[in-house]
């Protein structure tokens, strides 16, 4: 066996080996997903948050800080605003919540129903036909009612996790650049230049798109919530909770094609089953404003706060959404989109780097050559 | 011959020292920087071993930044069409070599391989930009001091340029 054919074959063995260690990891990752989901979707909310809070710690840090202080004072600072929240705009939201779920346990289905029925008889004369769509209504009412429960679910074991997630916060906003660099000290010399590129650039682009998507959000929440507010307004209390429902707008939003029209359906179902006198022109007033809130979205705030690394085809986005709803339900759905935005910039990013830097062979340099 | 680019006044010499913070002490671009901006370049350098014939940088590679030496040797060669290897500079303790990826991601221009087992130290343009965010007092220092270098190796291509053009008259 010659030097060269000894070096292929210690070569494909090894390739052999990591293919192997490979495929353990991921299927132990199958086995201990369940055992693990609650710990690391905490993990995820805490990095969400870490990359958040970040561009604000850096600043400060720019301006004299010491990083240590700059993280507490921002802490201090998201503290504040939660004990706010809690003290004066939580009970109200919890206060929302509760009376639209009692509202919609009671009435929706029932007046909802019996609605749809007495349009149906009066307008085509077909009590069947009625009786068939109220029926399917009942099963969509309670699906809805099911997934709504799920969602409060999550959100109660957010708030049992709220000690921690501050906690996992800090330390990574203190020592990510830690973390990295103990990450990359790992990485073998051949790999470690092109390891390294990618992890900025993963990192960087990771970052721009949660920002952009979070600052989207709010610009989207806050439109929605002054628009409805106006109709509220102009047509005296025809929209309630608006405050809530203009926030979910905006959560909704980070779902591409299908956020904007989930969006909408709450306030035009909160406006049916409120049933105000002009009733069709509040709806149309509704329609209206979410389509004026997306093309302000899609004209001015996407462009410029959204990365275009990410655009995403209306079919992926509807796959990755079922997947993520089975596999974390309502959670999972709302972080499908964006969990699928950093897998897509993690592979463009390796891609980039497979192709741009010469690592196909793992012998020296200078035998390389004189293979050649 | 010294060549000209690759010359001793820009990779300098210095007494071996094993310690980070004395070899970047030893280095132009941190030259200027007190103890204290120091201990923050200590904490976000990457500490590197190379064996033997190991290449550390490979030309055509996108330019990421720049290693300094610790300990060791370090050969610049430059490979071209006809896979002649040619040795631009030989590089020893207190070295420093592709501080231009500091600037851009332009693809290296040569490659860079360790000739005996050596330690350098790696410091990195994404770093190295992520500090002129978080201490733009720190970064300036830094970019100044590279510009300097930059305007004093193009002051001698210059002059060799002036040189080769004179000869040919």
């Amino acid at each position: 066996m010659d030097s060269y054919t000894f070096q292929l074959y210690s070569q494909i063995l090894k390739i052999f080996w990591r293919i192997f260690l490979a495929i353990l990891i991921i299927l132990a990752a199958i086995v201990f997903f369940p055992y693990v989901k609650d710990v690391l979707v905490m993990f995820i909310i805490a990095g969400l948050l870490s990359v958040l809070l970040s561009p604000l710690v850096d600043s400060l840090e720019s301006s004299g800080f010491k990083r240590g202080m700059a993280i507490l004072l921002v802490m201090l600072l998201i503290l504040a605003l939660l004990a706010f929240s809690f003290w004066l705009i939580i009970p109200r939201i919890i206060h929302s919540v509760e009376a639209l779920i009692t509202k919609l346990q009671s009435n929706i289905i029932s007046d909802f129903g019996q609605k749809v029925e007495s349009f149906f008889e009066k307008h085509f004369h077909n009590p069947e036909l009625a009786r068939n769509v109220t029926a399917r209504l009942d099963v969509i009412g309670l699906r809805l009612l099911g997934s709504l429960e799920g969602f409060l679910k999550s959100v109660g074991s957010f708030l049992a996790s709220i000690v921690i997630i501050p906690v996992v916060t800090f330390f990574l906003i203190k020592d990510t650049r830690r973390f990295k660099k103990t990450l990359i000290s790992m990485v073998p010399n051949q790999y470690f230049e092109l390891s390294l590129n990618i992890l900025h650039k993963t990192g960087n682009q990771i970052t721009k798109y949660i920002q952009g998507q979070a600052i989207d959000a709010l610009l989207v929440g806050i439109l929605s919530i002054i628009g409805l507010f106006i109709i509220n307004i102009v047509f005296s209390g025809s929209v309630p909770y608006f405050v809530l429902i203009g926030g979910l707008a905006g959560l909704a939003n980070v779902i591409p094609y299908i956020g904007p029209i989930v969006g909408a359906i709450p306030a035009l179902a909160l406006a049916i089953l409120n049933n105000p006198p002009q009733l069709p022109l509040v709806l149309l007033w509704i329609v209206i404003l979410f389509i004026v809130v997306q093309a302000i979205d899609n004209a001015l705030i996407s462009p410029l706060v959204v990365s275009k690394s990410v655009n995403m085809h209306p079919l992926t986005v509807i796959i990755v959404i079922i997947i993520g709803g089975k596999i974390a339900g309502a959670l999972g759905m709302l972080l499908a989109v964006p969990f699928t935005g950093v897998m897509k910039v993690i592979l463009s990013q390796v891609s980039w780097g497979l192709r741009n830097y010469k690592i196909s062979s793992s012998l020296k340099l200078r035998d390389t050559f004189s293979l050649r | 011959m010294e060549n000209p680019i690759w010359g001793d006044s820009i990779f300098r010499k210095s007494k071996k020292k094993e310690d980070i913070f004395a070899v970047l002490k030893q280095v132009p671009i941190f030259a200027d920087l007190s103890a204290r901006e120091l201990v923050e370049i200590e904490k976000i350098v990457h500490k590197r071993k190379y064996k033997k014939s190991e290449p550390i940088i490979r030309k055509g590679d996108p330019g990421l930044g720049m290693y300094i030496i610790v300990k060791g040797s370090v050969e610049i060669i430059d490979i071209d069409e006809k896979n002649s290897e040619k040795t631009l500079a030989s590089l020893h303790d207190g070295s420093f070599f592709g501080d231009l990826a500091l600037l851009d991601e332009a693809p290296r221009s040569a490659s860079a391989i360790a000739m005996v087992d050596s330690e350098v130290i790696g410091f990195f343009r994404p770093d190295f930009l992520d500090l002129v965010y978080r201490k733009p007092k720190l970064g300036i220092k830094i970019l100044l001091a590279l510009a300097k270098i930059v305007g004093e190796r193009l002051r001698r291509t210059n002059e060799l340029l002036a040189q080769i053009q004179e000869e040919k008259k």
